[in-house]
């Protein structure tokens, strides 16, 4: 007789869905009706679609990071490139929409960075690269983890829905 | 993609693995679908960027650095256009190249899936 392989394994607070081969088996083994066990199933996915969003969220959110930083990155790559040459690096900067005025940036030892919560701190030019450096690389790991937690959030939606459909059955 | 509600097959546990891979395969093919758009927009971008370059007389280029644009002399600009388009044309050979092959598994799949399940499962696109 069939039985349902339970790889209820968890992930990050995610529970995972049970596998269901055999629906009566599952039925017994739960202790469930088909109408309770269905519900069962439908609020998972419920849940599970509130913690997609979430991801999905958390996801736009590095994705828009991470090329701010790779810009930053420039940006101190290039000072320190023209600190090697005592040429003053001349550049047009915003002030406003649509408005532009010159800056002359004299050779630079060290930059100000913006840390967030209205917190600018000054670090040489070596420092700021190497702080930059290591948030462009925790930025892109938490996205590798978050879209690996992504892909098994799927899997358990697709499991669910298959265990819907065979309770339908 | 849907699973339908055939009644004769039973779906195994190596049959919902490869339903979860074929999903995730196709989630990824739309991810690159995307991706390889921007990266060929971008390759484009660069390509007029060299071409009105090449037309420009003034000596002094502002190239875009972060937010700001810094005064580049015009040989230095070309350089790094030429860097950037070498850097976004492997790119977009990386992203073709993985857009394959994920096309290739996902027809080895629906191979198997559709060998089992048939009608009972729907595995094209709405």
């Amino acid at each position: 007789m069939a039985s349902s392989s339970l790889s209820t394994t968890e992930r990050r607070g995610i529970p995972g869905a049970q596998f269901v081969e055999d629906v009566e088996t599952y039925l017994t083994q739960s202790g469930l009706d088909v109408n309770s066990a269905l519900s069962f199933l439908q609020e998972r996915l419920q849940q599970y679609k509130l913690v997609e969003m979430k991801f999905l969220a958390q996801q736009r959110d590095l994705q828009a990071k991470i090329p701010d930083i790779e810009k930053c990155l420039d940006v101190v790559a290039t000072l320190q490139a023209k600190k090697g040459t005592a040429e003053a690096l001349v550049a047009d900067f915003e002030v406003s929409q649509g408005i532009y005025s010159r800056a002359c940036i004299e050779a630079a030892d060290s930059v100000c960075l913006w840390l967030g919560a209205n917190v600018m701190l000054e670090y040489s030019c070596e420092e700021a690269t190497a702080l930059l450096q290591k948030n462009f690389n925790n930025a892109k790991a938490s996205l590798e983890v978050l879209v690996a937690d992504l892909q098994f959030l799927r899997d358990q939606v697709t499991i669910t829905q298959e265990a819907q459909n065979a309770s339908k059955r | 993609m849907q699973q339908g509600g055939g009644s004769e097959a039973e779906v195994t546990w190596e049959d919902q693995q490869n339903i979860n891979k074929f999903g995730r395969l196709n989630n990824r093919f739309h991810e690159l679908d995307d991706e390889v758009k921007i990266a060929k927009e971008t390759n484009e971008n660069l390509e007029d960027a060299s071409n009105e370059l090449i037309l420009t007389d003034e000596e002094v280029v502002r190239f875009q650095i972060g937010e700001v644009f810094a005064h580049v002399p015009k040989e230095e600009v070309e350089t790094r256009i030429e860097q950037m388009k070498e850097a976004s044309s492997k790119n977009l050979e990386k992203l073709e190249e993985e857009k394959d092959s994920v096309l290739a598994q996902m027809s080895e799949l629906k191979k198997i899936l559709y060998g089992k399940f048939g009608d009972s499962i729907n595995l094209e696109e709405d």
